[in-house]
């Protein structure tokens, strides 16, 4: 009887250990310093999640752009579905422009621009109850690991979304 | 009775096996080697993100270079030259300005995908592929590979960055 109640109990932890590693696995909350505001941490393996699409930024910026959806994004983002579902996250890494010296040998002109050093990188989360007040988004960014933007230019962030409510206010589109 | 069944799973763990093989390999068959690649390797648009480049002038092209497990895991291993399996994908597309964006920014500096213009590949096997340095080369505008003229030109190019076994692009942090 002891035996079959301390089974139990293993099970109940497991599942506890289990529930709690889902939970926070789906929220995508990593290790390291929570950003400002929405209480964001980096995502864990974000750099292995898949594309949805890349940019340039010219002009200050002058930034190579990557943007990474973890599964629930990427399925949203296939089927189309808006707005994206909680537990969506995106993530968009950014590195320097740079003018690729070895590619243009090759190619015999100046054409080729290719990522330098990363410069930051972003997320979107979404939650529709915690961030109910910014359109169901949470917000943050990172440099090197470590929180790169105060609470002042984080409030900023949901203003200039807030053009593209059409696409629950993400920016960046899928390229297929 | 009992054999039959030893028999059938002996059978079943060979498809398996097999089957293993080919879906490593990512190749749609196992039909014989032409010197280029003309299947599109399954699931390439879920493969992970090496980085990205900008062809200006005539390319006028935004690419997104992707690999598959082999080749992401050479990569960040900084291994070379990258092992038989490897594949990276070139996805590319035409450079267009967003004028979405540039309106929220206030100024024109954003560059976003348009139309897709071709997908390219590089396959690694040292073998089949002995004569390009080990490296098949692929090339699909509109799902249809590109004609023997055009593949031809694709390993002199490759040629010139020995260094990293033919492969151009570096992986992003």
């Amino acid at each position: 009887m002891k035996r079959i109640s301390f089974l139990f109990l293993l099970v109940a932890i497991a599942a506890a250990v289990g529930a709690v590693a889902y939970t926070s696995h789906a929220f995508g909350q990593g290790a390291g310093e929570a950003a400002p505001v929405f209480g964001i941490k980096i995502p864990r393996g974000y750099r292995d999640w898949k594309l949805i699409s890349v940019a340039h930024e010219a002009g200050d910026l002058n930034d190579f752009r990557a943007v990474l959806g973890n599964d629930v994004a990427i399925k949203a983002f296939r089927d189309g579905k808006l707005p994206l579902p909680d537990g969506t996250i995106i993530a968009r890494l950014a590195w320097s422009y740079v003018p690729s010296e070895e590619n243009n040998k090759v190619f015999g002109r100046e054409q080729s621009f290719i990522a330098g050093s990363p410069t930051n990188v972003q997320f979107m989360v979404k939650d529709s109850i915690k961030y109910a007040s910014t359109g169901g988004w949470g917000f943050a960014q990172f440099k090197n690991g470590k929180p790169d933007a105060d609470a002042a230019t984080l409030k900023k962030c949901f203003p200039c979304h807030e053009p593209v409510k059409a696409r629950d206010f993400v920016f960046t589109q899928y390229a297929p | 009775m009992k054999r039959f069944t030893l028999f059938l799973v002996a059978v079943a763990t060979m498809v398996g096996v097999v089957s293993l093989i080919a879906a490593a390999r990512g190749h749609t068959d196992g039909e014989p080697a032409p010197t280029f690649v003309t299947e599109i390797p399954q699931g390439y648009r879920d493969w992970k993100w090496v980085s990205s480049a900008h062809e200006a002038g005539k390319l006028n092209s935004l690419g997104a270079v992707l690999g598959n497990d082999v080749a992401i895991r050479a990569y960040r291993e900084g291994k070379l030259p990258f092992p038989d399996g490897t594949i990276i994908a070139a996805l590319h597309y035409r450079n267009v300005a967003s004028a979405e964006n540039n309106k929220v920014f206030g100024q024109a500096q954003s560059f976003v995908p348009g139309p897709q213009t071709n997908i390219q590949f590089m396959v690694k096997d040292s073998k089949k592929y002995a004569a390009t340095g080990g490296w098949g080369f692929a090339h699909f505008a509109d799902g249809k590979p590109g004609d023997a003229a055009f593949m031809k030109s694709c390993f002199p190019c490759h040629a010139k960055t020995k260094a990293t076994d033919l492969v151009f692009t570096r992986y992003a942090p």
